[in-house]
């Protein structure tokens, strides 16, 4: 190839199926059948063209750097070396343009949808060849059929238009690889998944057929797979937790607020809950029970119980260093609980308060005393009324003694099933 | 006791969350050219044709099966697999195919409900256009589970065909003679009729709406065993369908020696044979089975072609997420239904087109399945095993003659 002439050059895979491969002295070895690139980099580089060679079963791999040139004409391979043919052979951080790519879905993440390949577009730098854009476009199937041309010539006609290409780049692509002996560890790529919000995520596993939907969950790392598994339509929930192993799904609930885990091993067959139960951490585990005893339909069996609560002795300092500490991420930080020493609330005081106030106030003075709470028996229409009655973002639950137990936020009751309430 | 009861129970509701593609796709193969087809078998041939429908539907079975499992194991929808194994340029000229034969099918429909209002005095020009608009508005207005309710119910309808058969007071001792007893037919015309039964009932788009709606469904692998259930019982409810379709214009039409051209002529013909209920049920059954068909056909259309396009797709989206979808849904409905409206329109030319390409789709969307059916990587542990394969071979090579006689004797 040389090297002023071809330094940077455009080709469509389309093209280049099918082109006959000749050796140096011109003779055809083969027909180019496929081409494999390695994961690795940012533009994937193809390090091995598959030869299709007449009378041989399967293909034949060659390494790229046999190859001299690689043009819309043809296929030429570099003098020397006599030609080592291999069978070919996929590793798991390598894929096949043609084979896995070609006419398949794959995650676009830049549009957060699935889309089919109809072309891939491919660049030659420097002698390397590498994968840069997929044809998402009407333009990639009439150029596959041949009718591109012909479709260009009668719009130009009529209209004095192109149409134009639809090329996403490929920093942007996941691919699916559904086959499952072939499951890829693909976990540079993978992070392309994680850019997505995961409702996003959520509706793509929802439109994906089942092979590729569980591989797609399980490139996710804990923490998008928790949110994402919260998005998913619930009886595909279900589905993702039986493909997947139990000890990474304990992993991901543990990810999940106690109530919204509780909340989704009710939905699932008893055996398998308590099996995922017996694998979580110890203290998430207490939770989870604690939660799990509530009937459904209750306050108790929704609200979360992280919270923030103190003594009314405690001073705002106090409390902002308990604010500090709280590792589990909460989800809510609008109220502080304050309880007496039984732990059974008697006010509230805001984030503004922290803020705000001296640093060696005592909360039992600040504290707003008039507080609504409701009783984990409650069922969820109470509950919601005292909402809607009261426009607060959360209520304190407490139990038949009145001791605090959890909160319900307003997201709660939001999410509830509306048959509860 | 109360564990074997509740076992079946369980069983009874699982196959209930099931069922549904299996019967609606079966049903929807009585449609308009279904029933015109099972009227003039049975009134130009009386009883000797019925037992044909035996084979018929353990082929239809067959196929049907196949569909089902390719839906459930690989939770892909036909097209896209076609897309996939055999890429883009089969995938486009099959779906051209696909797309013309059902085009020419939705507009049969829309004849079938102009014809079957027609003998309840309501002029096309109202029955048309309002069927048009309601068909459509259930899609796009629909989930997949009110439609898929809505169809069901529509099946039920089918049952008017029974009752009208009973109405006939047919000959049931002539008819058991024919069923154990075949009478094998081998003149040009009976097996031309044969060749036009196979045709109206195994047609390329089942497979796709059978597969399709399975996968819509979600179904699982471990629920298969109901979803071949599902199968079965839609094959066997169409051929007693279409068997009593045939022995109620055999025990009065051919009787009485009146040649019939169309399903709306069959109507009219029992008034005076078997009176006026008979008469309505029958017409009323053309008119439920057009408008079932009319609103399945452009759905199942809509749904092949984006898949194996890439378009998004599903009655669950919104006209604005799927265009291409919507766009294709409206363009069969509306458009088959203008055909109808418009005067001097050689319908006879349109249905014979459609019917050419349908013969030429059928036999490489067979032969299609059958290679994807046995392809490990996509089915694994699966595929036909050794003696269905051979069955299953021979139902398709025999379906692929058929056709293809029936094509020459289209053509010829």
């Amino acid at each position: 190839m040389t090297q002023d002439e071809t330094q940077k050059m455009f080709l469509f895979l389309s093209g280049l199926l099918g082109l006959a491969v000749r050796d140096s002295q011109g003779r055809k070895v083969g027909r180019l059948a496929d081409l494999k690139v390695g994961l690795t980099e940012i533009f994937p580089k193809v390090l091995t063209i598959a030869v299709r060679r007449r009378g041989k079963r399967g293909l034949l791999a060659l390494p790229w750097d046999q190859v001299e040139s690689l043009t819309g004409a043809g296929v030429a391979l570099r003098p020397g070396a006599p030609l080592q043919f291999t069978p070919l052979e996929v590793g798991s951080q390598e894929i096949l343009l043609q084979e896995d790519l070609l006419d398949k879905q794959v995650v676009d993440t830049f549009g957060a949808k699935i889309e089919r390949v109809n072309d891939v577009h491919l660049l030659i730098v420097n002698h390397d060849l590498r994968t840069v854009h997929l044809d998402f476009g009407a333009r990639g199937i009439l150029r596959r059929l041949g009718w591109l041309k012909g479709f260009d010539r009668i719009v130009a006609w009529l209209f004095d238009y192109r149409s134009e290409e639809k090329l996403v780049s490929w920093k942007y692509i996941q691919p699916l690889v559904s086959d499952p002996k072939r499951d890829l560890k693909l976990n540079v790529t993978a992070r392309k998944l994680a850019e997505l919000h995961p409702s996003d995520i959520a509706d793509i596993i929802e439109d994906l057929d089942r092979a590729s939907r569980s591989s797609v969950f399980k490139m996710l790392d804990l923490e998008t797979a928790a949110d994402t598994l919260q998005e998913v339509d619930p009886k595909l929930q279900l589905a993702l937790i039986e493909t997947t192993p139990e000890e990474k799904v304990s992993d991901i609930l543990e990810e999940m607020e106690p109530d919204e885990a509780t909340d989704m091993l009710s939905e699932l067959p008893e055996e398998k809950a308590r099996k995922l139960i017996r694998t979580m951490e110890k203290p998430y585990r207490q939770s989870v029970e604690a939660l799990l005893k509530f009937e459904e339909g209750t306050a108790g069996s929704i609200m979360t119980t992280d919270f923030l609560a103190l003594h009314r002795e405690s001073t705002i300092e106090a409390a902002i260093e308990e604010f500090r500490k709280s590792t589990h991420p909460l989800e809510t930080v609008s109220y502080l609980y304050i309880t007496d020493t039984e732990r059974r609330p008697i006010g509230v005081i805001t984030l503004r308060h922290l803020l705000l106030c001296d640093r060696q106030e005592i909360l039992g003075r600040l504290m707003n005393p008039h507080l609504i709470s409701a009783s984990t028996e409650d069922d969820l229409g109470t509950v919601a009324e005292l909402f809607t009655k009261y426009k607060f973002i959360e209520i304190p639950v407490v139990d038949k003694a009145g001791v605090l137990q959890g909160i319900i936020t307003l997201q709660d009751i939001v999410k509830a099933k509306p048959e509860e309430l | 006791m109360g564990a074997g009861l509740k076992r079946h129970w369980k069983g009874l509701m699982l196959f209930l969350a099931v069922a549904g593609p299996g019967i609606i796709t079966s049903n929807v193969d009585n449609d308009a050219g279904g029933i015109a087809t099972y009227s003039i078998a049975g009134s130009h041939f009386g009883f000797r044709l019925l037992w044909s429908l035996i084979p018929i539907m353990l082929a239809l079975v067959l196929v049907q099966e196949m569909s089902a499992r390719m839906g459930v194991v690989t939770g892909k929808g036909l097209s896209d697999l076609i897309r996939e194994r055999f890429g883009v340029k089969v995938t486009v000229y099959v779906l051209l195919g696909v797309f013309l034969t059902n085009f020419g099918n939705v507009i049969a429909e829309f004849a079938g409900v102009a014809s079957s209002l027609e003998i309840f005095h309501i002029p096309k020009y109202v029955s048309v256009p309002v069927s048009a608009v309601l068909v459509w508005l259930l899609v796009v207005k629909g989930t997949y589970r009110s439609v898929e309710k809505v169809f069901l119910y529509a099946c039920l309808f089918y049952v008017t065909y029974i009752v009208s058969g009973f109405l006939a007071k047919p000959d049931w001792a002539a008819i058991g003679q024919s069923v154990v007893r075949p009478e094998f037919d081998f003149s040009s015309g009976g097996l031309a009729m044969v060749i036009g039964l196979v045709g109206t009932t195994i047609a390329p788009w089942m497979q796709f709406y059978l597969q399709a709606s399975v996968v819509e469904k979600n179904i699982s692998v471990k629920d298969y065993k109901s979803s071949r259930l599902d199968v079965i019982i839609g094959s066997v409810g169409v051929t007693v369908v279409a068997g009593f379709i045939i022995l109620t214009c055999a025990a009065t039409l051919f009787k009485a020696g009146v040649r019939i051209e169309t399903a709306a002529d069959a109507a009219l013909a029992l008034k005076p044979l078997a009176g006026k209920y008979c008469s309505a049920l029958f017409a009323f059954g053309l008119l439920n089975a057009s408008l079932f068909a009319a609103s399945i056909l452009p759905l199942s259309t809509a749904f092949l072609i984006c898949e194996g396009m890439g378009w998004e797709n599903g009655v669950n989206k919104k006209f604005s997420e799927a265009p291409q979808f919507y766009g294709l849904y409206s363009l069969l409905i509306f458009l088959g239904a203008a055909i109808i409206l418009l005067p001097g329109i050689p319908l006879f030319s349109v249905m014979y087109i459609s019917q050419v390409i349908n013969g030429v789709v059928l036999p490489a969307i067979l032969i299609f399945m059958l290679l994807l059916i046995n392809n490990k990587k996509l089915m694994g542990e699966h595929v036909n095993g050794k003696a269905y394969n051979l069955v299953t071979v021979f139902t398709i090579v025999v379906l692929c003659l058929l056709t293809g006689a029936y094509l020459y004797t289209l053509i010829a």
